[in-house]
């Protein structure tokens, strides 16, 4: 494949061409090579450096500039807490459709990170290509079933937006969102599994492993319809379990296997950002590698040197996206991983530095203050 | 592997806890039973008690000014402490050198004997009664103080010589000591118990020190609290409160939690000296103590031209000084400061990042803005400006209580910033180049070191 329009620094029709790209894409399409992702980047960086003035900036402040950029790997990352500080945008800000918010407080502070959308087809079209890939695995629908978050309900959530997105986009004649205002129509996600059943139609679970967690439970103690699901049904789950306190994402996971009659393999973990908006999924558990899109690379640094790592050993993950040609395409994470083969080990968000001695983090008793 | 205890009475130990310092060193520490820390404690109070009939105070003090000063010594103990304190923090030769230098002003003799004389008059009153000639009552009085038997510091932290600090304090208030040494530098303690020993045995015997992970409160613990009248938390919030669920009811606690040090530049401040002294106050302890500056305020004038001064004496510090890696988590931590400050820079232009390129070996984050937020993070400064002392009060309010250490440079203003200091409830105003290395009869934290310690026992009589 090539790139048939000059586009110069035309974010739309850039966008317009990316978004068919990533359309056509099917796993183990050649087109999508080292070459053409290096072209891309090239001009996904020219655009961002001369329309995101503040990374053009940053980028400057590094002696980067579009002439020094050979490829993707070339690309300044910018790290995640830039986008707690700024917003990150190709174009003015209100030039954005979407605002996604993090969910995260780190580093002593409440401020959540923004990422603007300029380009919600942008997303859509990256997201929906490595769905049908990854979970459907080449079909183009499915009894698709959604649990929290919903974007209707939660219009700040990336995650929402992909999960109402993915239940619009390839949603067959069972399923769709099981979200109110108030968390999961339990009773509605009960028929579905019972109409399923009966109908013998394989489902397509979606949604957080928290909510799985809680849906676990239900069925544990037969506040919800407990049968095995039509063969060929899968469960996508996200986010994992940090959030509560002794549950263990492979515990509820193979708990459900238990209860819905599925095995380990119809498991598919996605692996999202906020600040990124194409995903990785790995299957089964612990899900490894996760596998992404051939525009979503990643590499793994010395968190201290910022030198890339060899295969296999942990460091910061890096990820390039090409997906985020509306903000910054590199970005820096603070979370710890490894390359696996053709994707990578998610391991764990780095958490704030331990004080040590006895010096204060005086960001902690002004948060404590602030809560007070 | 380092070994990190010293615990006299004790038979061959059975089993190791292992432990990593912050610099990634393993070292190991006995798995006490019940039984084992049982011992151990009796030992130590029979040797404090042996000490107290036996030793005048005064022996004390030259027993420690002894084992103390063969730790900074050019012998065969002084090198193995630097090669220790290398090993355990990951610092360079210099740096070791220059901590040791501050800390051993603190150990001498005459420091010691200075301490007594600021917080007790001498040290008589801790040998037997001595007269209070203040008394306007009918006969006289008498005064007599001493520490409990045991005392069990819990060390938290890992600014080195904490545990040594602690120890000699309750071995100055004529007590025993059962310390629960801290995981990032176990070594230090031990290493002086085992020459206090040697200048004089039955001092010696009464100091018993090791380490369990900071997690959990073993047999040894619930045996070593029961012995001990008062208790000594050096730590974090966190640290306290687990130390405080873990005690019997009513036990002494005497806590000292972790503060931070600020730094004022007043507008009269000669500059370039005032970045040179700030930036030595900064790199002492690798800017793990309460005292290490961490907020820069320069008052009534833009941070840039100070920064950039600032910059160029921590570069020529970090030279001499190099100082070690982060950890990753602190290397990610300062990563994010920094592209805080930097991109809010790029939109507001208020803020700004100095820093060696991508180099981690110190940070600037400058603001025109006021504002108290920091991390714990090594040789990471928050410099900010404020149009004066007015604004500082209130920038600063939040903190009152937690500030250890108020540095200054220049005149202009400077009984009020020492007015303010006072209501912030700050235990020391010093200049800057001083911050770090409080003389030995500092009120820590606002208090007196000893009295903390000490039972008074007033005796009154006709004649």
């Amino acid at each position: 494949m090539t790139i048939h329009t000059p586009v110069g620094y035309d974010f739309d029709s850039l966008a317009a061409e990316c978004a068919a790209a990533f359309d056509r894409w099917t796993p183990g399409a050649s087109e999508w090579d080292e070459d053409l992702l290096n072209e891309w980047a090239r001009r996904a960086f020219a655009l961002q450096f001369a329309e995101n003035s503040t990374y053009g900036k940053y980028c400057e402040t590094r002696g980067v500039e579009p002439g020094d950029v050979f490829g993707w790997r070339d690309v300044p990352p910018v790290p995640t807490a830039a986008f707690r500080a700024v917003d990150l945008i190709v174009g003015p800000s209100n030039g954005a459709k979407l605002t996604f918010l993090t969910s995260g407080t780190s580093r002593g502070t409440s401020r959540r990170g923004r990422h603007l959308i300029r380009a919600p087809e942008l997303y859509r079209a990256s997201l929906r290509a490595a769905f049908r890939a990854f979970v459907l695995e080449g079909e183009v629908a499915a009894n698709i079933v959604t649990l929290p978050p919903s974007f209707t309900h939660d219009p700040t959530s990336s995650l929402g937006w992909m999960l109402d997105d993915v239940c619009a986009g390839f949603a067959s004649e069972l399923g769709g969102s099981v979200v109110t205002a108030d968390g999961v129509d339990w009773a509605a996600l009960d028929a579905v599994v019972v109409d399923a059943v009966r109908l013998d139609l394989p489902l397509c679970l979606l949604g957080t492993t928290l909510g799985f967690a809680e849906w676990l439970e239900r069925l544990t103690d037969g506040r919800s319809v407990t049968s095995a699901l039509p063969r060929g049904s899968k469960l996508m789950d996200t986010g994992g379990v940090k959030a509560r306190a002794g549950l263990e994402r492979a515990a509820v996971l193979t708990g459900l296997c238990g209860q819905l009659g599925l095995r380990l393999e119809a498991i598919v973990n996605e692996f999202g950002m906020t600040e990124l908006l194409s995903q990785r999924y790995g299957h089964g558990d612990p899900g490894v590698p996760l596998l992404g899109p051939p525009w979503l690379r990643s590499w793994v640094l010395d968190p201290v040197t910022l030198e890339e790592l060899p295969d296999g050993e942990t460091g910061i993950l890096c990820h390039y996206d090409l997906a985020n040609l509306g903000s910054v395409c590199s970005v820096l994470t603070e979370d710890r991983g490894r390359i696996v083969g053709e994707g990578i080990e998610w391991i764990g968000r780095t958490e704030g530095a331990p004080p040590r001695g006895c010096s204060l983090a005086t960001a902690e008793v002004l948060e404590a203050q602030a809560h007070a | 592997m380092l070994e990190a205890w010293h615990l006299p009475g004790l038979p061959a130990p059975a089993g190791w806890v292992e432990g990593r310092t912050h610099a990634g060193r393993a070292f190991r520490a006995p798995s006490l039973s019940g039984t084992e820390a049982g011992i151990v404690a009796a030992y130590v109070r029979e040797g404090a008690l042996e000490a107290r009939a036996h030793r005048a105070t005064t022996d004390v003090i030259r027993a420690i000014g002894a084992a103390a000063a063969r730790l900074t010594a050019e012998g065969r103990a002084g090198i193995a402490t630097r090669e220790l304190l290398h090993v355990e923090l990951g610092w360079d030769d210099r740096l070791i050198r220059d901590t040791l230098d501050g800390m051993a002003r603190t150990w001498t003799t005459d420091a010691l004997v200075g301490l007594l004389d600021s917080e007790l008059g001498g040290p008589a009153v801790l040998d037997g009664f001595v007269r209070d000639e203040g008394w306007e009552g009918p006969g006289v009085r008498r005064r007599k103080a001493l520490g409990p038997p045991v005392v069990l510091p819990v060390l938290a932290g890992s600014v080195p010589g904490v545990a040594f600090t602690a120890t000699v304090r309750a071995l100055l208030a004529r007590s025993g000591v059962l310390c629960k040494l801290p995981e990032a530098e176990p070594g230090l303690l031990p290493m002086f118990a085992r020459l206090l020993a040697e200048e004089d045995p039955p001092l010696g015997r009464s100091v018993a020190a090791t380490w369990w992970p900071g997690s959990h409160f073993p047999a040894a613990w619930r045996e070593w609290t029961k012995w001990a009248g008062k208790v000594v938390v050096y730590g974090g919030a966190a640290a306290v409160e687990a130390v405080r669920g873990a005690l019997p009811a009513h036990t002494d606690l005497i806590l000292y939690g972790p503060r931070t040090g600020v730094a004022v530049l007043l507008p009269d401040t000669p500059q370039e000296e005032a970045a040179a002294a700030l930036a030595r106050d900064v790199c002492a302890y690798d800017q793990q103590g309460c005292v290490s500056p961490r907020l820069v305020y320069v008052v009534d004038s833009p941070t840039g031209p100070f920064v950039s001064r600032l910059a160029g004496a921590l570069e020529e510090r970090t030279r001499d000084h190099p100082p070690p890696d982060p950890t990753p988590e602190e290397a990610v931590a300062i990563r994010s400061a920094r592209a805080t400050f930097e991109f809010e820079g790029y939109e507001d232009g208020r803020s700004a990042v100095e820093a060696p390129g991508e180099s981690l070996a110190w940070t600037i984050l400058a603001s025109e803005s006021p504002a108290a937020e920091t991390e714990s993070l090594p040789r990471v400064v928050w410099v900010h400006r404020v149009p004066d002392i007015e604004t500082l009060e209130e920038v600063l309010g939040p903190l009152e209580g937690r500030i250890q250490t108020l540095g200054y440079s220049g005149a202009d203003g400077l009984q009020k910033l020492a007015a303010l200091a006072t209501r912030l409830g700050v235990g020391r105003i010093a200049p800057l180049g001083s911050v770090a290395w409080p003389p030995p009869d500092w009120r820590h934290e606002g208090r007196h070191q000893l009295l903390p310690l000490l039972n008074w026992t007033d005796f009154e009589a006709p004649n």
